[in-house]
């Protein structure tokens, strides 16, 4: 039982290539970019991107954020591709009200916004949000830096990605 | 043979960010603010003492006169107060109001009222609402009836249905849906949640005729 060598290589190439073709698809872009290493201070998963409803132009923005250091970072500014005003909005004293100065993200704690939870609203959107589309968020920490992650646009009613959070 | 080991390593690397997947995301387990398992025979929060249905009399998308307490009188009801350039929770909310209509009995959809009353005296005309309400309606044969008022209307509604009364512009408000039963009682109140879509369709049968 002795295979021809042509058909070993060539079985041997596209175990390679189909192992190399699951590790690309098997990093998300958005960790990718925001690094999945332990090593990241920040890590942002489950971002999504709610269309507007209409008449009205506002959008939300949602994400979890997971301060992996020691120290306390704030998340001082969103801006995102879809609309030229972005504002953070989280709750406080039970109330919805407009991070002015950040919000402050504890160490190895984590925000997560949801429906109800808080949101980045988008307004002036520089064009229509439909299902399907993705929108790049790029979130802006005090310690941290800049961090890129893209958000993809989900319909009212469908299906979003699970925090899993307890909070 | 270095190829081979070179596969392994990979491989393993592939499991490893499967597993770090799997542990991110815990399935479809209601978070903390939505853990609510309800009350009595309700999957909504129980009411106790229930509360009359309230008297008030704002203005329709048409621009007629709607009075609350006669015009739904005898129906299962279900009220909320909101605004229409709100991004996240009232969408959501009427959203799931529809969905659980649209899931129920013709019948029963038939006799009942969702009543929409903006917080936003400002922006909120009738075409608007009546726009932004039919995103919700569609399907459904319950009467989606949106009103408005003067800022001193809608405060004295608010306070009729014993609903915190909305702040800045009506853009802070109340995530309270109340369900008023063919008694003219709301026993149940449902506050925003991932799964007010489920309660509302659960306990909407309880209230109604039968």
């Amino acid at each position: 039982m002795r295979l021809p060598l042509p058909a070993v290589a060539a079985g041997a190439l596209l175990l390679i290539a189909g192992a190399a073709g699951l590790v690309r698809g098997a990093v998300p872009q958005a960790i990718a970019s925001g690094g999945s290493s332990a090593a990241a201070p920040i890590v942002v998963t489950n971002a999504y991107v709610r269309p507007p409803v209409p008449p009205s132009q506002t959008a939300a923005a949602y994400f979890t954020v997971y301060n992996t250091t020691a120290q306390d970072d704030t998340l001082t500014s969103v801006t995102t591709g879809a609309g030229a005003v972005a504002v953070l909005h989280t709750i406080v004293n039970g109330t919805m009200v407009a991070a002015a100065n950040g919000v402050v993200i504890p160490a190895h704690g984590t925000l997560v916004l949801s429906t109800g939870n808080g949101h980045v609203m988008i307004e002036q959107l520089f064009g229509r949000l439909l299902p399907g589309q993705n929108v790049n968020l790029e979130l802006t920490f005090a310690n941290a830096g800049p961090i890129t992650v893209t958000a993809p646009v989900i319909a009212l009613g469908a299906p979003v990605p699970s925090t899993g959070a307890t909070k | 043979m270095i190829r081979r080991t070179r596969l392994a390593v990979l491989l393993v690397a592939v499991a490893v960010v499967l597993a770090a997947c799997s542990g991110s995301s815990s399935g479809s387990k209601p978070s903390q603010l939505n853990d609510n398992s309800g009350s009595g025979p309700y999957h909504g929060v129980g009411l106790d003492p229930a509360q009359p249905r309230p008297s008030f009399t704002l203005t329709d998308t048409a621009g007629k006169s709607f009075s609350f307490g006669q015009q739904t009188a005898g129906h299962p009801t279900l009220l909320y107060f909101g605004y229409t350039n709100c991004p996240d929770v009232c969408p959501t909310t009427m959203f799931d109001v529809g969905a659980a209509l649209h899931s129920l009995a013709k019948s029963l959809q038939d006799q009942t009222y969702v009543v929409f009353v903006t917080t936003d005296v400002k922006r909120d005309t009738g075409a608007v609402i009546h726009r932004w309400l039919s995103n919700f309606d569609g399907g459904t044969s319950a009467h989606f009836v949106g009103l408005r008022g003067t800022q001193a209307q809608i405060n004295a509604a608010q306070t009729a249905a014993h609903i915190t009364v909305a702040a800045d512009d009506g853009q802070t408000h109340s995530a309270d849906v109340l369900l008023f039963g063919s008694d003219d009682y709301a026993r149940v109140v449902y506050p925003q949640s991932t799964n007010e879509q489920q309660q509302i369709a659960h306990d909407l049968p309880l209230v109604a005729k039968s």
